[in-house]
Formats: structure tokens, C-alpha cells, sequence
């Protein structure tokens, strides 16, 4: 390589190993770097994480390897930036540093892996993702240890140490995103994608998929599985088991984890698992340990569940006494109100609610901030509302929704006006004077929810039109005419209020 | 108090867009006092020091201004009470709140604890104990089932006692909260809790918010009337229906069932109405040129007051008549005119309820059941508390219902809080009466009407009706539904005092329980 260099020598580190005797110690040294590595390895064959928890010095120690192993990570993919900003004459000292950095990794990686296998020894992890993990960590320590060799001693094997950087590289990202997923969660690099991205990479919404599907029309599959699949395998489910355990599925539950089963069928004192959700908060064994304790109707359940013999074949509403299912708390959204929105919807009809509400004040409302529906209370004018004042309401009628013309004098003559009312949900003329010839007009009131004549001389003649109301719920009628069980059809009977 | 726009709460009618409004910002500028100088002399440094910095700080200085999307209240000062819309399309136009003072024992009336009955007599275990506080509960105490049998009735199968025959056939429009929750231990604070949202003095009652956030549509009554049933007076006091911060135009009317319904409403003898009307309008005069003088706002309001009472005089006394009510409907009731009992405070909460009164409180009292003598034994007082509600509360549901109001009328029913499952010991010792002692942990109450889902239960108590098993309601929780059912964000009633939105939930989150919306 003819690349001009601030030092002599620089880039070619094999001629220094000309001498034998340097050959002799850089091979000495090579090893000495590798043995570690091989103690790892040795290590990790056979000693796996076992999802057992230890706690002694080993998860103490364990517990710095997050801390220390993005140093390793950065060193290493220092290298190739190195190498190849490296290439360019002006920068061509920068590959002097190469073979340091890559010793510093190699030794930062072991050191990391020895710290990895003690807390994933100690720390309680089984399952694929350490699995996976771990050995990702032990191949990166021999790919940086095989790269540092190459780079300082076998210098000639250009691209071969080319070809196990790019792999180097490439494996420390799948074994980190293997660790992140272990820390954050499986989904934890999409989960927060805003959902016009989501969609544009195609990218599904995955959430709890991991319990298997049990049975819904059994006890287990309605009630217990959805609690395990709630509260407790983020732990013991498809991707950790701590424990060993598995309660994602109902076989995974009755094989128990590291100290046997879990669950001794209809025998709740010796049953592992409901003892320690049973237990107070601040107890060792408690489970979910540094989580919330289930609800104590959960607790009932799976005990019930357990003295009714564990089964996952019990039909799900086999267990009489069992707390009813408890249906997910209910929002309430509350919507900020738009002012331009609502004068928009009022537009039309703003100037004359004004003028009427100057005219007839308290009376007439819009049935909430955000709506351009009205509410007229007549009932409060009593005798001084009559037909002349209800007809003064006719510009805004087909927005009325509520009328109540309880004790009013209005008679008859209003019965038009009325009528003209389409949109009224609920019509009240209690006490009045108004007869069955306003009853019989008012058939055009389809939205009609609610219709009070109480205390008015209204006869069971009326009752054919009413039954025809297609929305009506509730027809007051006490104190008429019409007087219980006479006279009123079928579809009616339900509705009547007397 | 000598600072008159302290008295007027001045946000009230800070962004007026009624008629008046220039009338009310040129009073506002009059009633400028040095105590407001004063009081705005710190923001007013802190706004001209941020100016100084420049515009780099124009972003901190515009979060000094707090931009909140509240909803309006002003009215105009002279009809403070007008009616405005709730926020929301709602269901429930009012709230007739009967109120056991002395907190009844759900042991006794809707909880069936059949596992308690099993215990009756035996020590109580050291674990309901330890680490609790009881106001005479002391050493062990023994457990106590209930008193009286239990039976399911009604369509929606729902457990109640032999002492409610008559409510026991409404139970079908009831919606029991057995997984009530407070914080107090005592009868006035907890009973503050429950009507004001706070355990101490000063603060809004339920009523008082829900009339200044709603108005009342009969401008000839208060919104917010207060009925007595006699005896004794609640612990909380008219504390209970106060106005607390809030202008005290919306302080609930405590009203009598017979005479006057307010004291010293009629005319004294030998007074004619045209009389008292030339006398008022003589006042009026006066006022004005008060007003036109010195251009308070509070004189405008006291003028609007004293209008009031003069329609009052006519509207109040013939809807507190119970007298104009057929003998069938005394029937119903159980009421008797001119005496003050709950029954006629029953029939008369109907009557208000008719003529569009917003808010209807009733308290009935003795409920304090600790057995420590006749009156508060389970056994013997507690009984004719039971008989002297039961038919009336019965009667004014049916009442409802059949008048089409229980559909915008939302009736609610309880105390301020539980009792306890074992049995009191005053003093460690057995005690002649049985009775139990307070127990803020859980409590029953019940709502029916106003978009409450009908016929059903919602929370439950551990076997022994102690503790909370499942769905824990905080009388937050309560307020925040009850406002949620009246078509309102319990943040957005809110009102500027202290540097701070009040609310009637106060400061800790609240939840509506849209489980038992209809």
C-alpha cells in the first residue's frame, strides 16, 4: 500500500512480525486475548441460563452489563468507519488506530459476554430471545478477536477481514436488537410508530399475541387465561420465562416451572401459584413481583378455578359462585366544544332564538353548548302560555326537540303547531286541556321518544295513533282516560306509565 | 367585609356579553380599589420584568397569561340565576338528593353478607384491626350479621331487607353503588365530603355548582332549596349547602314544609302586596341612584334580590302547600300537613320538581346507629328511620315515574358513609343496644332516574361487607358522574378562587362511572 503515512511502518504491521521471536509473542498474545473468549464459550455451553434466580454476587455483577456493553458496540463499529474514511490519503493515519481499537473491543466484548452469562444465569432469563442473545454475544467476542488478528497479523487476508467486519457489524446489530427487545419488549422499535407510517410500511399493530388461544367457551379460556395473559406473561410467556414457567398456555401452566408445578388441583394451600398472588405486596415471594397485585376478584376466580379441579375443559360458566366477569372500566371522552362549529350550526336560526328568548325569557334553550337543538319550557308560564304564545315558536319549531307544555292553555287549536314539531323526542302536556284531537295529528312525530298526558281527558281512542309512533318508549298516561289493561294494543303494553 | 368586588367574585362577570356588559366592565373599572392595586402589583412587576428580556422570553410570557378554553358562565347581574345550557346533550335536568344523615347501615338494608351471619358473635379476626381507626370501637370487638332477613324481589333480582317494603318495589329503577369510598371517619366532615366535595369548611356545595353552572328555568323560586325533616340538624351544618366560593346567589334556600316556607317571606300584617310592591319600588329608586353613583355591580344584584322575593312571595308559598294535594296523594306519601317530616318534605321535593327547581336537597337524620341508646339502636330507632322513609321515598319514585320526571330527574339516596360489620363495644364493653360503629371503608347509595341505568348493582364488598372488593367508587368518582349525567366535564365547572379552578371533584382525578349510564 503506497499511502503516505505521518509514521513510518504505519499499516504494516506483519513486517514487524518478521522477527521470530515477535512472531512467537504476538501469537503468545493472541491466545492469551482468545482464552477468555473460550472460557465464555465453555461457560455459556454448559452452564445456559436456566430461568432459575440467584441472588448472589453473580446477578450483582450481571447487573453492569447493560452499563458496559454498548462500549464494546461502539469500538467495533468504529472500525469500519476507520477503515474506510482510512482509505483516503488525507485521513490515512486513522487506520494506526485500527488494530488498538479492535484489542479494546475484544477485550470490552468478553468482559461484557462474561457479564451477560452472569445475569442471564443468576437473573432468572430462559427462553429463545436470551438464547439468542447470548450466543449472538459469544460469536461477536471470537468475530472481534479473529478481526484484530487479521488486522494486525494477517494483514495480506485483506478481504477476508473485510468480509468478517461486514459480519461483525451486522451481528452486533441483531444481537443488540435482541437485547432491546429483552429490556423494552419484542414490538419495542414499532409499537410507538405514528400510524400514517405504520400504515405506509405496512407495518400491523401486534398486541398480546403471544398467549395461545384457549377455548372461549371454557372457564379457563374466558376467565384465567385472560388474566395470565394480562398480568403475567410479560414474564412467563412465549419470549422470557422466568422460572421457567410458561403460563401462556394451559399445558405450559399445569407443567409448573423450576420447583415443580404450580397449581396441586383442588388444593389451594399447596398450589404455588395462587400462594404467592395471594400474598401481600411487599412479600418475596410475591407475584407480580414489583407489579400492582391482581384484583382480588381475580384471586377469587383462580381460586375457585383451582378447587373446582384446574380443568381447561369446565364450561365457562360452570363455577356458579365465580365473581362476575369483570367488564373493562368504561371511558368517557369529553370533546373540547368548537365555537365557530356551533354558531355555524345555529346560523340559520340564531336571530330568531334571540328575539324569542328576549321575548319569553327562561323558556327556550338550546339543549346543550354544542347543539342547535331547542328546548322549550312553557310549563312554568302556566295559564300565561297559550295557544297565541306557542305559535310565536313556529320559525324555530323543526329544531325543537323537548317540549313541555305541562299546565300551559294551550288547547286544541295548537294542535297544528304541535304537529309541526317533527324533531321533538319528548312532548309533555301534563294537566292541560288538550283533547284527543291533538293526539290523533300527531302521528307526523316519528322521533317521538317520550309522550306525557298525564292529568288531561285524553281517551283510549288515541291509543291505535300512538301505538304507530315508531320510537315512542315511554307514553305517560296516568290520571286520563285510558286506565290499565283496556283497551291497549299489544305493542303498547310495555310503554303505558300510568 | 369593606372590599365590595371581593364580595362579587369579580370572574363571574368578567367576560359579560350580555346586555349590560359595558355597564358591568364600567362598575368593574369603579370597584377598583388599593387592595386590587396591591393584590395585581406582583403579577403585574413579574409581566413588566419578562417584557424587559425581550422578545426571546415573549413564549414564557404568553404561558404567564393562562389560555384555558373555559366555559362561560356570565350572566347578567341582574338575573344571576338565568338558565344556560349544559355542556352536553344530558339526560338529567335535576337532582332531587335525599340525604341520611348519621349514615344508615347497609348491613341492614341492601347488603346480604350471608358469611357475616355465619360469624354472628365470634371475635373479630386482628386483621380487620390492625392499622384502622374507629370513632368507638375498641379491644376486639365481635362480629355482627345482620339484623334482618334478606330477599331478592323485583325483575332485576336485586337483594334487599324486610325494613324497605315500599322501596323494595321501586327496585327495579334503582342503581345500587355498594363499593362506596370515603376518606372520613366523622359525620360533619364526611358529610361535607359528600356535599361539597371537600371535608372542610368554605367550599361549594353540590347544589350550588350545579345551579351556577345550569341556572333555573322558574326565576319565582331559588334553584337550590333545602328541606329539613325536623329533629336534628345535620353535623355539617348549613355549611352543607353553602356557597362556599362561589357568588352567594347559588347558596342552596333552606325552606320550611309548613308556615312560611321561608322565614319572613310574607308580608306582616296589615301590609297589602300593592303596599310592599310601592315600598319596593321605592327601594328600587334608591338603589339606583346608588348604583348611578358609586356604580356597584352588587347594587344591581341586590335589586334583582329583592325582586325575587316579591315573585317568591306568590310562587313559593303555593308550591310548599301540600295542602292543594288530594288525600290520595297524602295517601301515598305518608304525609301530613304542617307537621316537618320527611314525608311532606317528599311530596313538596315533587312539587319543586314540577316547577322546574334545579337542585332539591333533602336531609333526614338519626341514622347514627352505634346502639348506644334506644333511639340509635339497631333494634329499635333505626326501625322507625326505616318507616319514616321508606314509604315516602318509595312513593316520590313512583311519583315520578308515573309524571314522566324521573326521566330527567336524577334521585340519589344515602349517607356520608358506612358501618362497620362487628359490633360496637364502647368502652370495651358489651353494650345494652345493638349498633355498629362508622365505617369510612364502604357504603351503599343508590341513584334512580336521570339517565341511570335501572335495576342494577354495581362494586362489591368482601364477605363480610368491610372492605372494598371490586370497583372502588371515590365520592369524586360520585360527583364526577353525577355532573357527567347533567351534561358536564367536571373540569369545565369550574371557578377562579385562590389561584386556582375549582372544581367540585377538587384537585385529585376523578372517574365517571359509565358503567351505570344508561
Amino acid at each position: 500500500m503506497n499511502v503516505p503515512s505521518p509514521i513510518p511502518d504505519a499499516g504494516e504491521p506483519c513486517k514487524t512480525a518478521s522477527n521470530p521471536g515477535a512472531v512467537l509473542s504476538s501469537v503468545r498474545l493472541a491466545f492469551a486475548m482468545l482464552a477468555p473468549v473460550l472460557v465464555v464459550v465453555i461457560l455459556v455451553a454448559i452452564l445456559p441460563p436456566d430461568g432459575n434466580e440467584r441472588a448472589d454476587w453473580f446477578q450483582f455483577i450481571g447487573r453492569f452489563h447493560p452499563l458496559l456493553v454498548h462500549f464494546p458496540i461502539a469500538l467495533f463499529l468504529l472500525v469500519p468507519v476507520l477503515e474506510i474514511v482510512g482509505r483516503s490519503a488525507r485521513f490515512a493515519y486513522l487506520r494506526l488506530s485500527v488494530s488498538f481499537v479492535l484489542a479494546l473491543a475484544t477485550v470490552g466484548a468478553t468482559t461484557a459476554a462474561i457479564l451477560g452469562w452472569c445475569l442471564g444465569r443468576s437473573g432468572g432469563y430462559s427462553g429463545r430471545l436470551i438464547t439468542q442473545h447470548m450466543w449472538g454475544g459469544v460469536v461477536l467476542c471470537l468475530v472481534c478477536w479473529g478481526c484484530w488478528v487479521l488486522s494486525t497479523r494477517l494483514r495480506e487476508l485483506g478481504r477476508t477481514y473485510a468480509i468478517v467486519l461486514a459480519l461483525g457489524a451486522g451481528l452486533v446489530a441483531w444481537t443488540s436488537y435482541r437485547g432491546a427487545q429483552m429490556s423494552l419488549g419484542p414490538n419495542h422499535l414499532t409499537e410507538q410508530m405514528p400510524s400514517g407510517l405504520r400504515s405506509l410500511l405496512g407495518v400491523k399493530e401486534s398486541r398480546e399475541a403471544s398467549a395461545s388461544l384457549a377455548d372461549p367457551n371454557t372457564f379457563y379460556g374466558a376467565r384465567i387465561q385472560p388474566i395470565f395473559s394480562a398480568r403475567c406473561i410479560s414474564c412467563h410467556g412465549a419470549e422470557k420465562h422466568k422460572g421457567n414457567l410458561r403460563l401462556d398456555s394451559y399445558r405450559g401452566l399445569m407443567r409448573g416451572g423450576k420447583d415443580g408445578p404450580v397449581i396441586q388441583i383442588r388444593n389451594i394451600q399447596k398450589s404455588d401459584l395462587f400462594r404467592r398472588i395471594s400474598l401481600p405486596a411487599g412479600h418475596d415471594d410475591f407475584m407480580p413481583r414489583g407489579k400492582s397485585p391482581l384484583a382480588a376478584d381475580q384471586v377469587k376466580t383462580i381460586e375457585l378455578w383451582i378447587e373446582s379441579g384446574a380443568s381447561d375443559t369446565l364450561a365457562a360458566n360452570a363455577i356458579k359462585n365465580a365473581p362476575s366477569a369483570s367488564i373493562a372500566p368504561a371511558e368517557v371522552k369529553f370533546e373540547e366544544i368548537d365555537p365557530a362549529a356551533v354558531a355555524k350550526l345555529r346560523a340559520a336560526i340564531a336571530p330568531a332564538v334571540a328575539q324569542l328568548q328576549k321575548q319569553f325569557p327562561n323558556i327556550l334553550a338550546y339543549d346543550s353548548r354544542t347543539s342547535a337543538d331547542l328546548r322549550l319550557n312553557a310549563s312554568i308560564l302556566g295559564s300565561r302560555f297559550g295557544d297565541r304564545e306557542l305559535d310565536s315558536f313556529a320559525p324555530v319549531s323543526e329544531h325543537i326537540v323537548v317540549a313541555d307544555l305541562s299546565r300551559t292553555a294551550v288547547t286544541d287549536e295548537s294542535a297544528a303547531t304541535i304537529a309541526a314539531m317533527k324533531r321533538l323526542h319528548v312532548l309533555r302536556f301534563m294537566d292541560t286541556h288538550l283533547t284527543d284531537s291533538t293526539l290523533l295529528r300527531l302521528e307526523t312525530l316519528n322521533q317521538l321518544e317520550s309522550l306525557n298526558v298525564y292529568g288531561t281527558p285524553v281517551t283510549p281512542a288515541v291509543l291505535p295513533t300512538i301505538a304507530k309512533l315508531p320510537k315512542l318508549s315511554h307514553f305517560y298516561a296516568g290520571q286520563t282516560g285510558i286506565v290499565p289493561g283496556k283497551a291497549v294494543p299489544e305493542n303498547l303494553v310495555s310503554k303505558v306509565v300510568f | 367585609m369593606s372590599d365590595p368586588a371581593m364580595r362579587l367574585r369579580i370572574p363571574v362577570y368578567r367576560d359579560g356579553k350580555s346586555g349590560s356588559s359595558t355597564e358591568v366592565e364600567l362598575a368593574l373599572l369603579q370597584a377598583q380599589t388599593r387592595r386590587h392595586f396591591f393584590r395585581n402589583l406582583g403579577a403585574g412587576l413579574g409581566t413588566v420584568f419578562l417584557g424587559t428580556l425581550g422578545s426571546k422570553l415573549v413564549p414564557f410570557a404568553k404561558a404567564a397569561g393562562v389560555e384555558t378554553t373555559a366555559l362561560d358562565f356570565s350572566r347578567d347581574p341582574r338575573t344571576p340565576l338565568s338558565p344556560l345550557p349544559p355542556q352536553f346533550p344530558a339526560k338529567a335536568r335535576r337532582v332531587i338528593y335525599l340525604h341520611m344523615a348519621g349514615a344508615p347501615s347497609q348491613l341492614e338494608l341492601f347488603e346480604h353478607k350471608p358469611e357475616l351471619k355465619r360469624f354472628d358473635g365470634q371475635d373479630c379476626p386482628a386483621s380487620f384491626l390492625a392499622g384502622k381507626r374507629f370513632a368507638f370501637i375498641s379491644g376486639v370487638p365481635k362480629l355482627l350479621g345482620s339484623q334482618y332477613p334478606f330477599h331478592q324481589a323485583g325483575q332485576s333480582g336485586q337483594w334487599i331487607s324486610d325494613r324497605l317494603p315500599h322501596i323494595e318495589k321501586q327496585l327495579d329503577d334503582i342503581c345500587f353503588i355498594k363499593s362506596m369510598r370515603t376518606d372520613q371517619f366523622n359525620h360533619a366532615p364526611a358529610q361535607l365530603l359528600v356535599q361539597t366535595g371537600n371535608p372542610r369548611l368554605g367550599y361549594a356545595s353540590f347544589g350550588s355548582w350545579v345551579v351556577y353552572g345550569l341556572g333555573t328555568e322558574n326565576q319565582n323560586l331559588p334553584g337550590f332549596i333545602v328541606l329539613l325533616s325536623g329533629g336534628k340538624t345535620p353535623d355539617g351544618g348549613k355549611q352543607l349547602w353553602s356557597s362556599g366560593f362561589l357568588p352567594s346567589v347559588y347558596q342552596g334556600v333552606q325552606c320550611r314544609s309548613h308556615g312560611e316556607p321561608v322565614l319572613y317571606l310574607d308580608n306582616p300584617k296589615g301590609v297589602s302586596r300593592v303596599l310592599r310592591r310601592s315600598m319596593l319600588d321605592t327601594i328600587d329608586d334608591i338603589n339606583q341612584q346608588t348604583y348611578a353613583a358609586f356604580g356597584n355591580p352588587e347594587t344591581v344584584t341586590r335589586i334583582a334580590q329583592y325582586e325575587m322575593a316579591f315573585r317568591m312571595q306568590m310562587d313559593a308559598t303555593d308550591a310548599m302547600d301540600i295542602r292543594k294535594e288530594p288525600n290520595s296523594v297524602h295517601a301515598q306519601y305518608g304525609s301530613k300537613p304542617g307537621e316537618a317530616s320527611f314525608a311532606n318534605n317528599c311530596l313538596v321535593a315533587r312539587r319543586l320538581a314540577e316547577r322546574g327547581v334545579r337542585f332539591i336537597q333533602l336531609y333526614h337524620w338519626g341514622w347514627d346507629s352505634h346502639g348506644a341508646d334506644a333511639k340509635e339502636a339497631l333494634n329499635i330507632g333505626f326501625n322507625d328511620r326505616c318507616r319514616e322513609v321508606d314509604q315516602p321515598t318509595a312513593a316520590l319514585l313512583a311519583d315520578l315515574r308515573s309524571r314522566g320526571l324521573l326521566e330527567d330527574t336524577l334521585v340519589v339516596w344515602g349517607g356520608e358513609f358506612g358501618r362497620t360489620p362487628m359490633r360496637e363495644n364502647r368502652g370495651g364493653q358489651v353494650m345494652k343496644y345493638v349498633g355498629r360503629d362508622h365505617n369510612p371503608a364502604a357504603f351503599t347509595l343508590w341513584l334512580a332516574g336521570g339517565g341511570v341505568r335501572p335495576g342494577m348493582t354495581y362494586g362489591e364488598t368482601d364477605d363480610m361487607g368491610y372492605e372494598i372488593v371490586k370497583d372502588p367508587v371515590e365520592i369524586r368518582d360520585l360527583h364526577a358522574t353525577m355532573l357527567y349525567l347533567l351534561g358536564f366535564d367536571h373540569h369545565k365547572l369550574n371557578f377562579r378562587f385562590q389561584g386556582l379552578e375549582q372544581k367540585l371533584t377538587s384537585v385529585k382525578p376523578a372517574r365517571v362511572v359509565a358503567e351505570i349510564v344508561a
